[in-house]
């Protein structure tokens, strides 16, 4: 039976990023997902830490917050880490659908409900949002695409909106992925180019959709600023996130030509550990239960969405290893009173605590399991929702599991 | 295991599983071209919710699902999504009844031995542009669609009248599920089949067989794909019981053999089945890792590019004639980056969905073109015959091009 050098369990952008780099080692990977990973639903930007004020740099700034906050998962990887991990997922995206900064810290971008969000990495096709203003833009919204609602946008936004109806299919109901692959033709892009031009007032900027292309969005993009003379920015919106949907496609593809086995579909429903190692876990796909060993396991299965942490009525559990979850005392402490409020939920905070090497340790601090690291939003200590930083600790902390894997 | 008299259980896990997150509206090949599917998501968990056995069934959309499964393979709630849209339009069709093509297209493994056997009459026939616009207006068998030439003799009737080969003897056995389409249609895909597990060592058995069913299931005929997989599992187990295992060289037949006997169909000692029975690329592949035993190849001369069908995808074993390409040819074989052919069996053949079919397949005869391949490797009898279609090339399956280049000096 073969063996591997690396199993990475869960396939969000903790998971595909630990993969990559194991395999740019040289390390024989296989990856796991239930399903297609959490990219593919909220993934647009690529968020550090939204509380670093916009013009601010990044680098100095972070670093001094890490420093005052020892047992944020960034705390693990520093600086240095992040630095090191973003550039390896940039080198996945050359020109001209590039992720970059606006400066040199974080900006904000215009989301599908009409407020701006701090993030850092910006795909190509997001850039021209940051630093709009009422009068420079125009919202535009398409009819009969429910995901999008161009009128709440623009109204928040305080700028100017119209809702379009799409050439040739006029108000019939599509879903973002048949726009996106739509627009990934030229003449239908041109012909909604057109329209959009038609319906301007001299604005500067456009806003549409994020649905700019599935595999061409740089063209997309250079098609409508030229036809509209405005610089065209993509929005955020429900998912399925068709700029989440690139970056899968663009790590799967990576992946495959590195020769990493690709396993979507089934879960892990066993893992056997012996003396402090796991020796193998199982993936079920009925009737066929397959077990698969490697030397070092990567858990990067996510929080309650992906499958990694499971609530019960009382308690909070980690299924597949039954390591112990970091969590509030009792239920009754998991959220605070809002809803919406600017402090995290002490249940956001739930998750694995780890060694400096992201194993994860009792709450003596003793390593329990040697051969398998944590990443991603399963550990413990962050608060990736309040904090708009699930993409920087998702990469960071994959690129450190992968290192430190293969290192041991 | 339930009694082989029971018909099908409705779906082992309640739509509520379902998160409404979305994912498998990002791959669904059908509602990405035409806003008549309103996708996995709707179709699926979300009319399941408002479905009753009593009721009649109101979504006659549910015939545009091609089962291909790319849904499932994505749900990360583990929601058996095309398997809901199964019993839906099993019930759908149930009650309104079939039509005589689906009916017919269904038996092609019935008439398959006998157009075999008259090939040099059938396929000038099927050419025929007046035949072919009969069968567009009077059984709506769209005639865009290129029909499968069929072969003789059979693969069968080659198998039988091969020379019983001396040095195969004592050699450890493997059973080979050939699979209707081989049989008649694609003799060579056998052949090669043959060849490469003779070369690493096995003597080959090719035991009777029968259609594995999936094309009854295609059109929600679960009562007649039971039938097949009844026929088969008292073929096959005796087989495995036997201790040799069975390989198959159909991705959709493995698929139905594997995972749709036991879990959906409920049939008597499928699972049994299941755990011997090995895609044959993947078999190989094993071995080729074992190191038990080392077969040379030459490296071929063409650019060839791989294509991933959708029901690989759905049997969750990577992509092994990938891997087997490349570690034994020692090339480079991109995946062409498209997510389905667009066929979905017999499904492209319908005049009302051909459409469908070819504008699905536009992305990958786009990628095909990129990429430029003097041949494309594919597993899936059906994804060879759309994207020989589609793009007018040379398409084989990976063992196809193995075979080719077995160092037999």
């Amino acid at each position: 039976m073969k063996r591997w050098d690396l199993i990475v369990i869960g396939m969000g952008l903790a998971g595909l990023t630990a993969a990559k780099a194991a395999a740019e080692k040289g390390a024989k990977v296989l990856i796991v997902g239930r399903g297609m990973g959490s990219v593919t639903l909220f993934g647009n930007t690529i968020d550090l830490l939204g509380e670093i004020p916009p013009g601010k740099d990044m680098q100095g700034d972070l670093t001094r917050w890490i420093a005052a906050h020892p047992h944020h998962p960034y705390a693990k990887t520093g600086w240095a880490g992040i630095e090191a991990s973003l550039g390896a997922f940039r080198s996945l995206f050359p020109p001209p659908y590039t992720f970059d900064t606006v400066g040199s810290g974080n900006s904000l971008v215009p989301t599908g409900v009409g407020t701006l969000r701090p993030s850092y990495l910006l795909p190509a096709t997001m850039t021209a949002g940051v630093g709009m203003s009422p009068s420079d833009t125009i919202i535009v919204g398409l009819k009969g695409f429910k995901d999008f609602q161009g009128d709440t946008v623009s109204l928040h936004l305080q700028c100017r909106g119209v809702n379009l109806s799409l050439p040739r299919y006029g108000l019939e109901g599509l879903t973002a992925i048949a726009l996106a692959r739509l627009m990934d033709e030229e003449s239908f892009r041109e012909r909604l180019g057109e329209a959009i031009r038609s319906q301007m007032a001299g604005e500067k900027r456009v806003g549409l959709p994020a649905i700019l292309g599935v595999s061409a969005p740089a063209d997309v993009l250079k098609t409508l600023e030229a036809i509209t003379g405005a610089k065209v920015f993509e929005i955020p919106m429900l998912p399925p996130s068709i700029p989440g949907l690139r970056i899968f496609h663009r790590f799967r593809e990576a992946l495959i030509a590195q020769g990493v086995t690709f396993l979507m579909g089934n879960p892990v429903t066993a893992a056997k550990v012996k003396e402090g190692r796991c020796e193998e876990i199982t993936v079920h796909n009925p009737p066929i239960a397959t077990v698969f060993r490697a030397e070092n396991y990567i858990l990067a299965t996510g929080r309650f969405l992906g499958g990694g942490l499971w609530a019960d009525m009382e308690r909070i559990t980690e299924p597949l290893f039954h390591l112990p979850v970091f969590q509030p005392e009792s239920r009754g402490l998991w959220f605070r009173e809002r809803f919406f409020q600017p402090e995290a939920h002490p249940i956001h905070r739930a998750g694995i605590v780890t060694d400096e090497d992201l194993r994860p340790v009792d709450s003596e601090g003793r390593v329990l399991l040697r051969n398998v690291r944590a990443a991603g939003s399963i550990l413990a200590h962050h608060e990736a929702i309040e904090g708009h930083s699930s993409e920087g600790i998702d990469i960071a902390t994959g690129n450190l599991a992968a290192g430190r894997a293969l290192s041991s | 295991m339930m009694p082989a008299d029971k018909t099908p259980t409705p779906p082992r896990n309640l739509p509520d599983v379902c998160v409404r997150c979305a994912t498998c509206m990002a791959v669904c090949p059908v509602s990405r071209v035409t806003p008549r599917f309103p996708g996995p998501k709707q179709a699926g968990p979300g009319a399941q919710r408002f479905r009753s056995a009593s009721d009649v069934s109101v979504d006659d959309w549910i015939e545009l699902c091609t089962a291909c499964r790319l849904c499932d393979t994505v749900c990360p709630a583990g929601v058996p999504i095309s398997e809901l849209n199964l019993m839906a339009k099993a019930k759908y069709l149930d009650e309104r009844g079939r039509t005589f093509r689906d009916w017919l297209l269904v038996r092609s493994d019935l008439f398959g031995e006998l157009a075999s056997r008259f090939s040099r009459i059938v396929n000038p026939l099927m050419k025929n542009p007046t035949l072919r616009w009969l069968l567009d207006r009077l059984l709506e068998i769209d005639r865009r669609r290129t029909l499968p030439e069929y072969e003789t003799p059979t693969f069968r009737q080659w198998f039988a009248a091969r020379p019983v080969m001396s040095e195969t003897v004592g050699r450890p056995q493997i059973a080979y599920f050939y699979g209707c389409f081989t049989n008649t249609n694609e003799v060579d895909v056998g052949k090669a089949s043959v060849a490469l597990l003779e070369a690493y060592g096995y003597s080959v058995g090719i035991p009777p067989q029968r259609c594995c069913g999936i094309p009854r299931l295609g059109v929600g005929d679960l009562r007649g794909a039971r039938e097949m997989g009844l026929r088969n599992l008292s073929l096959l187990l005796p087989v495995v019981r036997e201790g040799i295992d069975i390989v198959f060289s159909s991705t959709s037949c493995g698929l139905m053999l594997r995972h749709e006997y036991g879990p959906l169909l409920h049939l008597p000692d499928a699972e049994e089945l299941a755990r011997r029975l090995f895609d044959i690329c993947e078999f190989l592949l094993r071995i080729q890792q074992e190191g038990s035993r080392t077969v040379r190849f030459q490296s071929p001369a063409m650019k060839a590019a791989y294509f991933a069908p959708c029901h690989m995808k759905s049997l969750n074993i990577g992509l092994p004639a990938l891997e087997l390409l490349r570690s034994l040819l020692g090339i480079d074989i991109p995946l062409i980056e498209a997510e389905c052919c667009g066929l979905g069996g017999l499904y492209g053949f319908k005049k009302e969905k051909y459409a469908i079919t070819e504008e699905i397949g536009r992305d990958l005869a786009k990628e095909v073109a990129r990429i430029d391949p003097e041949v494309i490797l594919t597993d899936c009898e059906g994804c060879r015959m759309q994207i020989r279609q589609l793009t007018r090339r040379r398409v084989l399956h990976p063992v196809q091009l193995l075979r080719d280049m077995l160092n037999r000096a």
